[in-house]
């Protein structure tokens, strides 16, 4: 199960629509788990790693994935080999990510690309790794074709994520 | 204990194609009668637990995490524009393995780098887009682990340096894999030990010669051949073929490839032509004195009822 959070206000109709999205995508139910604050203190743009283990309180089964979503900015990423522009940001193989639609006024502007970052922190959490082919949402989210593409996958990811699921233990 | 390899528990090691172990105890055990010391493991992943012989941890290949400094020469290598793939697969898959198993991190990262740069030319097949995805998993868990970081971030630093932020991957040509003086016979995608293969043959000097006269001579009758039959045709051949038979001018003449033919025989037998051989089972001979008159066609079905005689009357 997926359970979408918001952290900001965001229409309904087109939360119900992200989660069709995402139940297409990887074939697995997805619902709207309700709207949460952030904790006082946490400075903007945000840190996406402390935004995971500050938001607390919400109820999940132990496969359920759980994705916030925010209007906010998150803070880019100082790497070893450079900065990773962050659109997103999941505990791989975990439980928890965080993206953000930050740059469009609302969710029906940028529905393509948040519905693919969505796509790509949801399959870091399933264990899939970066793709080579640029028309499937796993590809490297900082490459300039990646908002274009639509929210699907390629075959090989696709066909990974659907067997981590059947063998999730839930 | 090996030596270059001393390991203690607490450790945390590569074991290859399983990736990041903690050695969590080193015990003797008793093995038919025999007292082994074990070195036993965990897999950082998901839990599994591997024992190894301690005689056996360097022939396995199981080696240290890699340094900080090892992980910047990755990135390094990594980030370096490579015209380099392998274009034969058997070679490639032979390699692939090798690097894997026994390459250490920078052969982790020379087969996500060949497979990167190979799928720039065309997409890879379903097996090495495998490897490429088991390579990477290693690769990230082990910078992961060299780095101390979290996971994603190892694997967005390596691929911010396979692909850069804001360019796009660049499509490749077959031509830009083409080693460099190497002549026409690569367009034919030969196998390079099929390629080999003439040189390899060690035949008498009296054989060697008499091969290449008979290929030619047979070259130029069937040229002749098809000027008698197709006159027109042999003409509009030749036109075609000028520019490049001036093109070729003082080279020598191509080899050609495969066995050569076999000598004729001389004498009666050659100069009569075989009679073709018929398939299937030779015709029973027939009987000779009822050959002459043609047998009546059977009839199939019952035979007809005879007829009562006193009917008849």
């Amino acid at each position: 199960m997926i359970r979408v959070v918001t952290l900001d206000s965001y229409d309904d109709k087109q939360l119900a629509k992200f989660s069709r999205t995402l139940y297409t995508a990887f074939g697995v139910g997805s619902e709207h788990s309700g709207q949460f604050e952030l904790p006082a203190g946490l400075p903007e743009p945000l840190d996406a790693e402390k935004v995971l283990d500050a938001v607390k309180g919400i109820r999940a089964y132990k496969d359920d994935k759980v994705l916030y979503l925010t209007s906010r900015k998150l803070k880019d990423r100082e790497l070893p080999s450079g900065t990773a522009p962050t659109n997103g940001f999941a505990r791989f193989g975990k439980d928890k990510a965080i993206i953000t639609s930050h740059g469009y006024k609302d969710l029906e502007v940028g529905y393509k690309p948040v519905a693919r970052h969505a796509l790509h922190q949801l399959g870091h959490l399933w264990e899939l790794h970066h793709c080579l082919d640029p028309r499937c949402s796993m590809y490297p989210p900082w490459t300039p074709s990646f908002a274009a593409g639509e929210a699907t996958f390629c075959t090989f990811c696709r066909e990974k994520s659907e067997q981590k699921i059947r063998l999730a233990k839930s | 204990m090996p030596e270059g390899l001393q390991l203690a528990v607490g450790n945390r090691v590569v074991y290859p194609n399983q990736g990041v172990c903690l050695v969590t105890a080193i015990d003797v055990k008793e093995v038919a009668g025999q007292k082994l010391t074990f070195v036993t493991m965990r897999r950082e992943e998901d839990g599994a637990v591997v024992m190894v012989p301690q005689a056996k941890v360097t022939a396995i290949g199981v080696r240290k995490v890699a340094s900080a400094e090892e992980v910047s020469e990755i990135y390094s290598f990594l980030r370096s524009d490579s015209d380099k793939a392998d274009l034969d697969w058997k070679q490639r898959a032979r390699t692939n393995v090798d690097r894997m198993t026994q390459g250490g991190i920078l052969g982790l990262a020379e087969v996500v780098k060949g497979l990167q740069v190979l799928s720039e030319l065309r997409p890879l097949p379903t097996k090495e887009r495998e490897l490429y995805d088991n390579a990477r998993h290693l690769l990230v868990s082990e910078v992961a682990a060299a780095l101390n970081i979290p996971e994603v971030n190892a694997e967005d630093s390596v691929d911010l340096v396979l692909f850069p932020p804001g360019r796009e991957r660049p499509k490749r040509t077959a031509a830009e894999f083409k080693p460099r003086g190497e002549g026409d016979e690569e367009d034919l995608g030969l196998d390079g030990s099929l390629l080999g293969l003439d040189g390899d043959l060690e035949l008498p000097p009296d054989e060697e010669e008499a091969p290449a006269e008979e290929e030619e001579a047979g070259g130029e009758e069937g040229s002749e051949e098809e000027g008698d039959e197709e006159a027109p045709a042999a003409s509009k051949k030749a036109a075609k073929a000028e520019p490049s038979e001036e093109g070729a001018e003082g080279e020598a003449p191509k080899r050609k490839r495969g066995r050569p033919p076999k000598p004729k025989p001389e004498g009666e037998a050659a100069a009569a032509p075989a009679v073709p051989k018929k398939r299937g089972r030779p015709p029973k001979p027939k009987p000779e004195g009822e050959a002459a008159a043609p047998a009546a066609p059977k009839k199939r079905g019952r035979p007809p009822k005879k007829k009562p005689e006193g009917e008849t009357e």
